[in-house]
């Protein structure tokens, strides 16, 4: 199941039809308390009892908030930016709690937020807190046997990422200095760790954070 | 083999179904981004609409930051040139 929201849906609902089998598309905005309401609802109509994994895919932070602007950043645009990508991974796991159980899991997106990146600004407070909320979220959900963790990727290129001032500049020093290097077309070894973390390969594995970065972060 | 006018209707096509532009608006100097001011969001199901008619995969990443329509077009003809046998 897919889910996807406003002028999104249709790019979502075309990404959909290009798998086998299609999945199903929810539309679910995770800012409108009502959506997140419906939702296990709309799961359980379509046929779902139980979800056994989520990946938490969602980021948003208005053009204000990132690209060299973060002494001068109002608050209602920073509350947008941690509203739909820190507070919302925990309030999409909460609303789906009545249909996960033993052994399901929840996967978030995250970028290595312990240091402070060039004009990732607002966004990299954003994943900071949500490396924080995922340690939070494993505490509650870790009686249920439910775990949470994150996947911190290196730098990929994607289309939002294209609205990420100076995202050339870095996407380059990542290939230099990861052991591994790192190839920012290619988001498979990023999709693998989610995988692996929804999987029961990982049944003692909570609220951490995964590091998919060719080994950048481990090196001076 | 497809040729550049033929990418052009069907850009002309996907424009007017997708992006409310008409199709004689498109010409090869102007930039989607700035001259029509078409967004990122607009502009990625516009290239998903024109992978599904040409049957090929485009990048689109790159597709945002092409400088203008003619890229576009040089950038399709390449890829169909790739998809068909020789």
């Amino acid at each position: 199941v897919l889910t996807s929201f406003g002028r999104a849906l249709r790019i979502t609902e075309r990404a959909a039809r290009r798998l086998d089998p299609v999945p199903a598309v929810v539309a679910l905005d995770v800012t409108v308390d009502a959506d997140l309401a419906a939702l296990t609802d709309r799961l359980r109509a379509l046929g779902w009892d139980r979800v056994d994994g989520v990946l938490h895919a969602i980021a948003f932070a208005p053009p204000a908030a990132l690209g060299g602007g973060f002494l001068s950043t109002g608050w209602p645009d920073v509350a947008v930016a941690l509203q739909v990508s820190t507070w919302s991974f925990v309030a999409l796991t909460r609303a789906l709690l009545p249909l996960l159980g033993r052994g399901s899991a929840v996967v978030g997106l995250d970028f290595d937020a312990s240091r402070a990146w060039p004009s990732y600004d607002w966004m990299g407070v954003a994943k900071a807190g949500l490396e924080s909320a995922c340690r939070y979220l494993a505490r509650e959900v870790g009686p249920r046997g439910v775990r949470a963790n994150l996947v911190a990727a290196g730098p990929l290129s994607t289309v939002a990422a294209t609205s990420v001032p100076g995202f050339a500049a870095l996407a380059e020093r990542w290939g230099e200095r990861a052991p591994l290097g790192w190839d920012t077309r290619d988001a498979e070894p990023v999709a693998r760790a989610c995988v692996a973390l929804l999987s029961d390969w990982f049944p003692a594995t909570t609220g951490t954070v995964v590091y998919v970065d060719g080994g950048a972060r481990a090196v001076g | 083999v497809v040729d550049r006018a033929e990418v052009m209707t069907v850009l002309g096509q996907q424009a007017e179904e997708l992006l409310d532009l008409k199709a004689d608006q498109l010409r090869e100097e102007l930039s989607f981004k700035t001259d029509l001011d078409v967004d990122s969001l607009a502009l990625v199901e516009f290239t998903m609409a024109v992978e599904d008619a040409f049957a090929i995969d485009l990048p689109e990443d790159e597709v945002v930051d092409l400088v203008s329509i003619g890229a576009f077009v040089d950038l399709i003809l390449a890829k169909t040139a790739l998809a068909s046998p020789a």
